[in-house]
């Protein structure tokens, strides 16, 4: 469970994020939606712990972003924007430190890496070192180290960045999967359709501000639109970024 | 506060210092292993240990074997001196074939010859030398050489120069002799010497490399991975990831400057384990060191805090730079920082004292030249060189730690 409240953030005289309130609820799926540069990574970034806001905050599981880092940290699972992974190491080892790194040892780690590679299906090649591997392995990779831990809360930033067909598919599955375990998942994109095929709460981002929140249904009623598409260029408006 | 949440409290605080060496120890971990695997490190490596035997040993072997081969009267060959005039001059000639020099025909342009590289040395004499010399005179030659080609290449003139003055001594004293004059007169003074000089201490050229490659290797022992656990891990996007972990970002700096002196020292101890290697069985006479393994030992250790500021530095900058590319570019510079203060070491070749053992880089220089001459140095001045660099790594990585802490190190 996530509760965002007034989060604000400005890079110079730049305001990135502005008066920024949400919630996203634990078993759904929250899409963050916006053109590129509307402020979804920065708010991330900011529920991550690796940006401090300058005023307003946000709990995750009723823990404080900024006093209680640590703890928030133990209580998430991140795919950061363009997430690398270490090319020296094996698919297991790349997820494996990061298992380590959550205090986790032996061979209850190895069993829960098991299992994110069959849920992921990466079981082909969870064994090989990851140079030339393909986006979409990296991508499985990637997210396979940020749930390791089984993290109740899971931030992902633009994950289906650069992925193929199948691959989107594969992911949009394995999220779906964990809204099923009772996660709360969070996620951003700029693109309409993902968000509107996945999501149970979608919150539109737009140059820093929330244009529009709340389910599907009740996006289309608020803004009177006719479809989704058309509400979301309405909340924003502007066919900027509309993909 | 009710009971459960303090002993929650309690045992977050007891997880929270167990889990800070974990995190601690599993970054430092993964960076070794993850360096181990990388082909540039390795190369580094096999470089340090053939790097001492090589230079060291390899020009001082090259050397040796040039000056026995051209020097040598019995078995090298006789060098070739084109002299004008040779007629005027039949006894002359024949002491130089006695010395190991063939006279052949001067070329007709001499000077060009010796310009042009084709001649070292080409000796004139002129028709007035046997007139003079008949009369008891001083009769000239000339050798025409390039004083500025170098090195070996100077060996046929020394040659030549050392026949003729044994020459002149020779004729000097039987004339005296002939005259009823003892040749003494003519030597005020003899000078003998006595050379206290120990076998070790002679060997100075020697020493004299070793420091600046230890530091240079140093140095490079620790590159790769200082940059590739920063700005290429920034550059990959793996660090926004990792820093999202809880652990503390200043762990993660530390085990990544901890990761880095590893290596550094492990280069460091192959370089010293090469030279041991060389000097038992290098084929070269004019090198005659004993290195004791404990000296070894004593100079790993004392030298051991400029590993640290090696590895804080190299942190320090591959942190502050934005890119790969940059950082290996700032690091090529940085490099050759510690080689400054011994550069100063090889014109003023100062004697250990307060004043030069708190620098870093020229501290273990005297250290490393001191000890393998079996002159160790003061242990108050061993442990002034190694607190000053110390507190110098200390104050690199503070900066590396704030720097670690601000947002802009995702870039």
């Amino acid at each position: 469970m996530i509760c965002v409240t007034q989060l604000s953030k400005s890079f110079g005289s730049v305001r990135a994020v502005d008066d920024v309130s949400f919630s996203a609820d634990d078993g759904k799926i929250t899409g963050l939606l916006g053109p590129n540069g509307a402020g979804k990574s920065t708010i991330l970034r900011m529920l991550y712990t690796v940006f401090k806001p300058d005023s307003g905050t946000a709990t995750i599981d009723g823990f404080d972003i900024q006093k209680d880092a640590l703890q928030v940290k133990s209580n998430i699972g991140v795919l950061t924007h363009g997430a690398g992974i270490y090319e020296r190491l094996s698919a297991r080892e790349n997820v494996r430190y990061y298992g380590n790194l959550h205090g986790m040892r032996g061979s209850a780690l190895d069993q829960r890496i098991d299992e994110l590679a069959e849920l992921l299906e990466m079981s082909d090649f969870i064994e090989r070192r990851t140079k030339g591997f393909s986006q979409g392995q990296r991508t499985k990779v990637a997210l396979a180290r940020a749930l390791v831990h089984s993290p109740k809360n899971v931030l992902l930033d633009e994950p289906t960045n650069g992925l193929d067909i199948m691959a989107t598919r594969g992911l949009r599955k394995a999220i779906s999967r964990l809204k099923d375990a009772g996660h709360c998942v969070v996620f951003s994109s700029h693109i309409m359709q993902e968000v509107a095929a996945l999501c149970d709460d979608i919150v539109i981002v737009a140059k820093g501000s929330i244009a529009a929140q709340g389910s599907p249904d009740q996006l289309i009623q608020n803004t009177g639109a006719d479809t989704l598409e058309d509400a979301f260029v309405k909340a924003i408006g502007s066919e900027e970024g509309l993909i | 506060m009710n009971a459960s949440t303090t002993s929650r409290t309690a045992t977050a605080a007891l997880a929270n210092s167990n889990s800070r060496f974990n995190g601690l120890w599993t970054v430092f971990k993964k960076e070794v292993i993850d360096n181990f695997r990388d082909r540039r490190t390795l190369t580094t490596m096999v470089l340090s240990i053939v790097m001492a035997p090589l230079f060291i040993i390899g020009i001082q072997w090259f050397a040796e074997s040039k000056v026995k081969q051209e020097t040598d009267p019995v078995t090298s060959p006789p060098f070739e001196l084109p002299v004008v005039g040779a007629e005027y001059a039949p006894n002359l000639m024949n002491w130089l074939r006695q010395n190991n020099i063939s006279i052949i025909d001067a070329p007709d342009d001499p000077e060009q010859s010796i310009r042009s590289g084709e001649r070292r040395v080409v000796m004139v004499i002129k028709d007035n030398f046997s007139p003079r010399f008949e009369k008891g005179k001083s009769a000239p030659v000339l050798l025409i050489h390039d004083s500025s080609i170098g090195g070996l290449e100077q060996l046929g003139m020394h040659q030549v120069q050392h026949a003729l003055s044994m020459f002149s001594n020779k004729i000097a004293a039987m004339r005296l002799q002939v005259r009823g004059i003892s040749p003494e007169l003519t030597q005020p003074i003899v000078v003998n010497t006595s050379d206290v000089a120990t076998p070790e201490s002679r060997n100075s050229q020697i020493l004299g490399m070793l420091p600046y490659m230890i530091i240079m290797l140093i140095m490079a022992g620790g590159m790769y991975l200082a940059i590739d656990s920063t700005a290429g891990e920034r550059e990959k996007g793996s660090l926004e990831s990792l820093i999202t972990l809880p652990i503390d970002r200043r762990d993660i700096m530390l085990a990544k400057l901890l990761a880095t002196a590893f290596f550094s020292a492990l280069t460091f101890l192959l370089v010293l384990i090469g030279f041991i290697v060389a000097m038992k069985y290098a084929p070269v006479d004019s090198i005659d060191l004993v290195v004791e393994p404990s000296r070894v030992a004593y100079v790993f250790i004392t030298c051991l805090p400029f590993v640290l500021v090696a590895s804080a530095l190299l942190i320090l900058v591959a942190s502050f730079t934005k890119s790969y590319k940059e950082a290996q570019s700032y690091l090529s510079f940085i490099m050759l920082a510690p080689s400054m203060p011994l550069i100063f070491l090889f014109f003023l070749s100062p004697e250990p004292s307060a004043s030069n053992m708190w620098v870093p880089s020229l501290s273990q220089a005297l250290i490393i030249i001191e000890t393998f001459k079996g002159e160790p140095i003061a242990s108050a001045l061993v442990v002034l060189s190694m607190a000053s660099s110390l507190v110098l790594a200390a104050a690199l990585s503070f900066i590396a730690m704030k720097l670690y802490q601000r947002e802009g190190i995702l870039g």
